[in-house]
């Protein structure tokens, strides 16, 4: 089946380490909604129509995918098991929303699981190209790139004053949201970060933590993305959300300093408790862990921490989910079992990859 | 609010769930939706409620009632009311944006920080058409102005500009077809 290649435990050229800010950009998301004409939008069509939009939208991208050097594997949303499914939504690959799909819907992947275009979602069409770190012009321009093929294909749904019509009033116009995810202990820490999200928003910006609202974010994860779809270009958006990220960067990086100034054995202690934690223990709960791994990525930058491999601290991230863990034990997993195997996964991927702990592990 | 998993802790996140076509809502601590719900490090926009605050933005249901025929305006096309689009915070189809036009403005405007007209990339397709357009709209502001200050001459060059322009548009109209 097509799908098995995507659920893998193996690492998205996405979750990669490399490029500029990296340390604190993790990665980067652009996100187009685009609609066709002729049909009804999902929130009103019939399935019969449904069935005819994933036929169109499928064969086009199947067919020319290859012009941009793509291959395509398309995948039916209700051919897959709900643990296949919820593999795909912790993989960022589909959006919740599409995994609860009520009605033909299908997304298509690209090999390297960069791009990934959902079809049904709540409109037609969804565009999503991901990059790791803080690459939105590289991000958009593949998504544009495959926009404007499709728009040579396919006929869109497009209006003279209110440009790219979506099913949400809050997408119209350009259709696109621009995210980037961004690792900010150092702002969380000093509670900067409580007096940064109120002011951003005022500027058509809105940052989250990983949970959507306040400060309670897991693992110190937040994401920064454009709330104003209409009225600016794609290309003043861009600029708009790529100075705000620098800005946030920045600040994040001088609250780094100030801590390592004011109490640089205290957070050593800290960042190393997290790590003894992460590859000696043998219950760990999804919020120990993402709070253990803000603390161990942070050692890293500050290069308190030596010889562990920030790639595989992000893959750690994505497939210490429920979901992923029962897809590799093979079984469902009670929330208990759940902690057993997420220690686990911990223990062999960080201790395998040669970490110097001194203590023997007796497991 | 408590938890209803653990009952303990406060409850900050609301879960929808789907179980045989049934949406149940749970009010979870942080904790354990992390447990329960994968860390869904939530690319996508929450919803925020779009519904919620169209409602507040049209507490009466005057908007949605046509000024002219004195009924509630309903698309043709999908069958969607004004009230329908309210409550669901969502558009039933491209028609929706044209029969719903004269309330979308202000809707638009704060949704977009003030904005109510696209800017961005334009199809291929629409593309050379859809520049004239717009070319010609700022030729003909600018010749009003132009009668405005009496400067007639420079007005009567804009309106051969315009003539220009829309011949070409007529004729790659029919050539295109
Ligand atoms: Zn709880
Ligand atoms: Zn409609």
């Amino acid at each position: 089946m097509a799908v098995e290649r995507f659920l893998q435990p193996r690492a998205s050229s996405w979750m990669a380490n490399d490029g500029e800010n990296v340390d604190i950009a993790m990665s980067t998301r652009i996100r187009l909604a685009r609609n066709l004409t002729d049909f009804k939008f999902p929130f009103s069509f019939t399935e019969d129509e449904a069935l005819k939009v994933d036929k169109e939208i499928s064969s086009v991208l199947l067919d020319k995918g290859n012009e941009l050097d793509y291959t395509f594997s398309h995948i039916s949303i209700e051919e897959l098991a709900q643990l296949q499914k919820e593999v795909l939504v912790e993989k960022h690959l589909i959006s919740p929303y599409l995994a609860n799909s009520q009605h033909s819907s299908s997304v298509l992947l690209s090999d390297n699981e960069e791009l990934s275009i959902m079809v049904n979602e709540e409109d037609h069409l969804r565009i999503q190209s991901l990059q790791s770190g803080f690459h939105l012009q590289d991000a958009y321009k593949i998504a544009n790139e495959l926009d404007t093929l499709l728009e040579k294909n396919l006929s869109y749904a497009f209006h003279e004053k209110y440009g790219y019509l979506t099913s949400c009033p809050t997408n119209v116009g350009t259709g696109m949201r621009a995210s980037v995810m961004l690792h900010l202990p150092a702002l969380t820490m000093s509670h900067q970060i409580q007096r940064i999200i109120p002011a951003i928003s005022r500027l058509g910006m809105v940052v989250r933590g990983i949970y959507g609202e306040g400060s309670e974010a897991l693992g110190n994860v937040y994401q920064i993305s454009n709330q104003l779809t209409l009225g600016k270009s794609e290309y003043e958006i861009l600029q708009d959300l790529e100075n705000m990220t620098e800005q946030i960067i920045q600040q994040e990086r001088r609250a780094r300093e100030a801590i390592v100034l004011n109490s640089p054995l205290v957070l050593e202690d800290r960042l190393y408790r997290s790590l003894g934690i992460l590859t000696h223990s043998r219950l760990l709960t999804t919020e120990e862990a993402a709070t253990c791994l803000s603390d161990v990525r942070l050692g890293i930058d500050l290069k308190m921490i030596q010889d562990v491999d920030m790639s595989i601290l992000n893959e750690l991230m994505i497939f210490m989910q429920p979901a992923f863990l029962q897809q590799y034990a093979d079984k469902p997993l009670q929330p208990k079992e759940r902690d057993f195997a997420r220690a686990k996964l911990f223990r062999e991927r960080l201790n395998k990859e040669g970490i110097n702990s001194e203590g023997e592990d007796l497991a | 609010m408590i938890c209803d998993q653990c009952g303990e802790r406060s409850a900050s996140v609301i879960v929808k769930q789907q179980q045989q076509g049934q949406i149940t809502e749970l009010h979870l601590c942080h904790i354990c939706a992390a447990e329960n719900h994968s860390i869904n490090i939530a690319f996508e926009q929450d919803p925020l409620a779009i519904h919620q605050l169209l409602s507040n933005w049209f507490p009466t249901s005057q908007a949605s009632i046509n000024p002219v025929k004195k009924e509630i305006v309903t698309c043709p096309s999908c069958g969607f009311t004004f009230p329908k689009f309210l409550q669901l915070g969502k558009f039933g189809c491209a028609s929706c944006y044209d029969e719903f036009a004269p309330q979308l403005n202000e809707i638009f405007k704060r949704f977009h920080n003030g904005n109510t007209e696209h800017t961005g990339k334009i199809p291929a397709s629409y593309g050379t058409t859809l520049k004239i357009k717009k070319e010609i709209e700022e030729l003909r502001k600018q010749m009003q102005v132009s009668i405005h200050g009496e400067h007639f001459e420079e007005a009567a060059r804009l309106r051969d500009e315009v003539r220009v322009l829309s011949s070409k548009l007529e004729g790659g109209a029919s050539s295109g077809s």
